[in-house]
């Protein structure tokens, strides 16, 4: 049986209000019969951030396409910058680590495409990992990176494969990202792959911006390896701290 | 290319951007909305900035009472009631957003400041009401109403105005409105006690059981009860109270956890036991027994009417309703009784025949009903709800309500996406009428989650009035249906469904007003009449017709089958002669209460509502719905001498969905129009049995309501 409407004739007097149909009288009725409310914080933000990917995916499905794919490009875009410090590290590790274009595009395409696999993967649901696990080995293959500039003065062989590996980490922290970023069902393909090109964007920016700065302000150096051990200590020491942050 | 994007994407962005800005410094509650469609600023509204518009709003609705008051003209409609109507702009701004989101979206601030701001409120409009110079004003345009050539509408309005003055004591001399505030305030403290006491009971009976007591009980329900126990373990503030919940299973006499127990145990001594614990409540002669308070109450309620010239506190409540008198309800109720009472009968003897078959040999009892109509149901009336929910995407149930009324009355419905509301799970959509005018903005805030009230009801942000130019309404659904789990849509219940089309009703009433004065608008009229717009449109959600237009399933996309609607339509007869039955038994208690004169000698509540019961021939096998020791909804919450409204817009609204069904046509044009412009669109602009008789031609008959409950005789 439902209950009815308030008994606020009273307090409603005078003013415009219409009264609320089944409001605070059923309160009365119903803090008797189910107790009062209590309010615990966790669960209400936890309530709140769902119902927060709920309307953004809501928004989403009545944006038109290409507003969408403009959406997730500055989504995946802002990954990188500015919020992904762990992958800007990461690129400047391997920007650091040679002179050699090819080598560098060669390390840059082996992440990239890594990262691009897991990402598919997380997203069509294949693979899961907690964020709590993946973050902190993101931040140790920064400090890998790094520790293997400082270690050998030309890049190893078998380096475009470890940036492999670390790529295939690097695309389920992307993965989670875009999970609590909420992927609309009806354009899933493309806005994944937008969502990969912004961070191909972001990522290129990264590279650019460091390859300008350096030609522009440290023209001065003959060799990248004056700047690589300095450069690469100082990455080394932020993925470090950082890499013990996400374990508290 | 990627330019290109990003300044097309830029422009969009930016003229979604919000087009006003308030000023952060000043309270938002004192400046113009200039919001998309006025909807409030929830994201700039804070918690402190309800209290100083509440103080700033009381404070300005005095002095517009002041200036009416002072005027040195003749007293006029114009300069004295139509004032009164358009007095309290700033409070009733500042009340709405609060009271919405006081149970909607609130915290332990707007609790406390929900407290605070009660006696504060109550005397603000004492202060009004207890006017007499104000009175006077008013009482001097009554008199001369005869020459004032008001319209329909307006005389409503002066009557009403009038009423309020009255019926708060205005005619009385000062000894008897002395009078009228003690017993005002007894009562209050009666009704505050009376409703603390039944927590306190409901709290404080435990069924604690062990391992070996579950017989019959389903997984879910059982670690439910174990997690309560563990709960109270936790909270425990003593070894021997921790070592007593341990690994134990709790049920108490809240129903949410009694009636699952009644519902699956087999054990008959414990069903007994914690039915016995619920009906003894307020009733054990300790401290918290209601008996007295009881007895207290009714006895001041008659006191006070007689003083207001009632001769019973039904007489006085019954004034303002639809039914206008004691008899009329009385009337209704025992017309209604008979059948109930004859298919609960019957209902018992389905059950004995089922407990017989099973080599019982006990008389089913009032303990045993919960348990073996659910055998019944299953027999005849076997539904599994869980085959249902996948047709009922709530998105799919929103979609067939607005369907729905857009065959009614030509309603569209758009979802606007860039009004930000108080909770991200609130939706906004503009509603325009068939010729593509705006008519009212329409939010759906349909999930539960832990900071809103339990229950589903139906309010506004804003009212609607024609006053001072077309004022469109603002208007929201609460409710609590289950929020999507993961990826997957919130998938509802028939019941839940019900409740949406319900809820949608109300909506409409206060969507589809359109009257001069905003007191009047949409659902301020009597209880027993506003629950006719809402429980009709559940009757919609019924038709076969309708239901398959929107039940589709969310993965397959397949339509509700046959066969499931079939079930699900004849299991709305199900117990039906129990609920009506504990029902109108309640009803009929609540009326015995307030029907009670000075002379009545009135002792003990058992006594009283023994000998209320006997009178009617209640069966052993039910118990009122509340016995009168914890009957809240009279004795604490407001519904004196008005439980009976809900079968009484019961029965309003079977009857005139019968108009549809004697046509043939549920989506008729003319009755639907009939329909808005009686019924949805007055308000309370007329009496509502006359907004009643206008759109059926006649006044309501029972027999509808017989035929959609199933006490018509067809199921014997």
């Amino acid at each position: 049986m439902r209950l009815n409407r308030v008994s606020f004739t009273l307090i409603l007097l005078f003013t415009s209000l219409t009264a609320n149909s089944h409001n605070p009288e059923r309160l009365v009725i119903s803090e008797i019969e189910r107790g009062q409310l209590t309010f615990e914080n966790d669960q209400i933000a936890a309530e709140y951030n769902a119902a927060l990917k709920r309307q953004r995916i809501r928004r989403l499905n009545a944006m038109t396409w290409i507003k969408k794919v403009y959406i997730f490009i500055k989504a995946g875009f802002e990954h990188i910058i500015p919020q992904g410090i762990d992958h800007i590290l990461f690129v400047l590790g391997l920007f650091f680590s040679t002179l050699k274009f090819r080598s560098l595009i060669l390390q840059v395409s082996a992440f990239t495409l890594a990262h691009s696999i897991t990402l598919a993967l997380a997203a069509l649901g294949f693979v899961k990992l907690q964020l709590s696990v993946v973050e902190p080995l993101i931040f140790l293959s920064v400090v890998w990176v790094a520790f293997e500039n400082c270690l050998f003065k030309q890049t190893t062989k078998w380096r475009p494969l470890i940036v492999f590996i670390f790529g295939l980490l690097h695309g389920l922290g992307f993965a989670a990202l875009l999970s609590q970023y909420g992927l609309p069902k009806d354009n899933f393909i493309s806005l994944l792959l937008a969502f990969n090109v912004g961070v191909e964007i972001g990522q290129l920016t990264v590279l650019l911006v460091a390859f300008i700065l350096i030609r522009l302000i440290f023209r001065k150096y003959k060799s990248n390896n004056q700047l690589k051990i300095p450069a690469s200590i100082l990455i080394g020491i932020f993925g470090l701290y950082w890499f013990i942050e996400s374990l508290i | 290319m990627k330019d290109i994007l990003l300044i097309l994407g830029l422009i969009l962005i930016v003229s979604c951007e919000q087009k006003f800005k308030l000023d952060p410094n000043i309270n938002p509650f004192f400046q113009e909305w200039n919001t998309q469609f006025e909807v409030p600023p929830f994201l700039d509204i804070k918690d402190e900035h309800y209290m100083p518009a509440f103080k700033k709003g009381m404070e300005e609705n005095l002095k517009e009472i002041d200036i009416i008051v002072d005027n040195t003209q003749e007293p006029t409609f114009e300069n004295t009631i139509e004032e009164l109507e358009r007095s309290g702009k700033l409070l009733g701004k500042v009340q709405r957003v609060f009271s919405n989101l006081a149970s909607s979206n609130t915290n332990s601030q707007l609790q406390e400041l929900q407290r605070d701001l009660s006696p504060m409120l109550s005397a603000h409009y004492d202060k009004i009401r207890l006017n007499e110079d104000l009175f006077n004003r008013v009482e001097l345009i009554w008199n001369d109403r005869e020459n004032l050539n008001l319209s329909k509408e307006q005389q409503k309005l002066l009557s009403d105005t009038r009423k309020r003055f009255v019926r708060s004591g205005a005619l009385l001399s000062n000894s008897e409105k002395k009078q009228i505030v003690e017993i005002n305030s007894k009562i209050s403290e009666l009704t505050t006690a009376f409703g603390q006491n039944l927590l306190a009971e409901t709290n404080g009976f435990e069924l604690i059981l062990d391992n070996s007591d579950l017989d019959g009980l389903s997984e879910s329900v059982i670690s439910a009860a174990y997690e309560s126990a563990t709960q109270k373990m936790d909270n425990a503030e003593s070894d021997n109270d921790r070592e007593k919940y341990k690994d134990k299973y709790l049920f108490t006499p809240h129903r949410t956890s009694m009636y699952p127990f009644l519902t699956e145990s087999t054990r008959r001594d414990l069903r007994e036991k914690l039915y016995n614990s619920y009906v003894m409540r307020g009733d054990n002669n300790n401290e918290t027994d209601n008996k007295k308070i009881a007895v207290q109450i009714a006895k001041l309620r008659v006191e006070r009417a007689n003083i207001m010239g009632y001769q019973t506190h039904a007489h006085y409540v019954l004034e303002e309703n639809m039914l206008k008198s004691p008899d009329e309800v009385y009337d209704l109720l025992i017309q209604l009784w008979k059948p109930a009472l004859k298919r609960a009968k019957a209902e018992v003897d389905d059950m004995q025949a089922v407990a017989d078959a099973e080599g019982k040999d006990f008389k089913i009892a009032a303990w045993d009903w919960w348990h073996y109509s659910e055998k019944v149901r299953k027999q005849k009336y076997d539904l599994d709800e869980s085959a249902i929910r996948p047709y009922l995407s709530l998105d799919n149930v929103i979609q067939g309500v607005f369907n729905t009324t857009n065959k009614l009355w030509g309603l569209n419905f758009r979802e606007i996406f860039d009004i930000d509301l108080y909770h991200p799970d609130a939706r906004i959509w503009e509603v325009t009428d068939k010729d593509g005018s705006h008519l009212a903005m329409f939010i759906g805030d349909y999930f539960t989650r832990s900071n809103k009230r339990g229950g589903a009801w139906m309010s506004s942000f804003k009212g609607q009035s024609n006053l001072d130019g077309r004022e469109r309404p603002i208007v929201v659904n609460v409710c609590n249906f289950p929020a999507p789990v993961g990826d997957n849509p919130s998938l509802l219940s028939f019941e839940n469904a019900v409740t949406l089309f319900h809820e949608f009703g109300h909506a409409m009433h206060g969507i589809l007003t359109n009257v001069t004065y905003g007191s009047m608008a949409g659902t301020s009229g009597p209880r027993d009449f506003i629950e006719l717009p809402s429980q009709l449109l559940e009757h919609w959600v019924s038709e076969p017709e309708v239901l398959k237009s929107f039940a589709v399933h969310y993965q397959t996309g397949e339509s509700i089958p046959d066969e499931l609607v079939e079930k699900l339509l004849k299991a709305a007869k199900f117990n039906q002669g129990f609920i009506n039955t504990e029902y109108l038994a309640a009803s009929l208690l609540d009326m015995d209460w307030h029907t009670l004169t000075k002379e009545d000698i009135l002792s003990n509540s058992n006594d009283f509502e023994k000998k209320s019961l006997n009178k009617i021939g209640l069966i052993d096998e039910i118990a009122p719905r509340y016995r009168s020791t914890y009957f809240a909804h009279i004795f604490s919450g407001g519904y004196s001498s008005g439980y009976y409204s809900y079968i009484h817009a019961a029965v309003l609204d079977s009857d005139a969905f019968e108009a549809f069904k004697e046509i043939g046509n549920v989506f008729d044009s003319n009755l639907s129009s009939r329909l808005r412009k009686e019924i949805y669109e007055k308000g309370s602009t007329e009496e509502a049995m006359d907004l009643y008789i206008n759109f059926r031609g006649r006044k309501p008959i029972i027999e509808p309501l017989l035929k959609v409950r199933g006490l018509d005789g067809s199921l014997d």
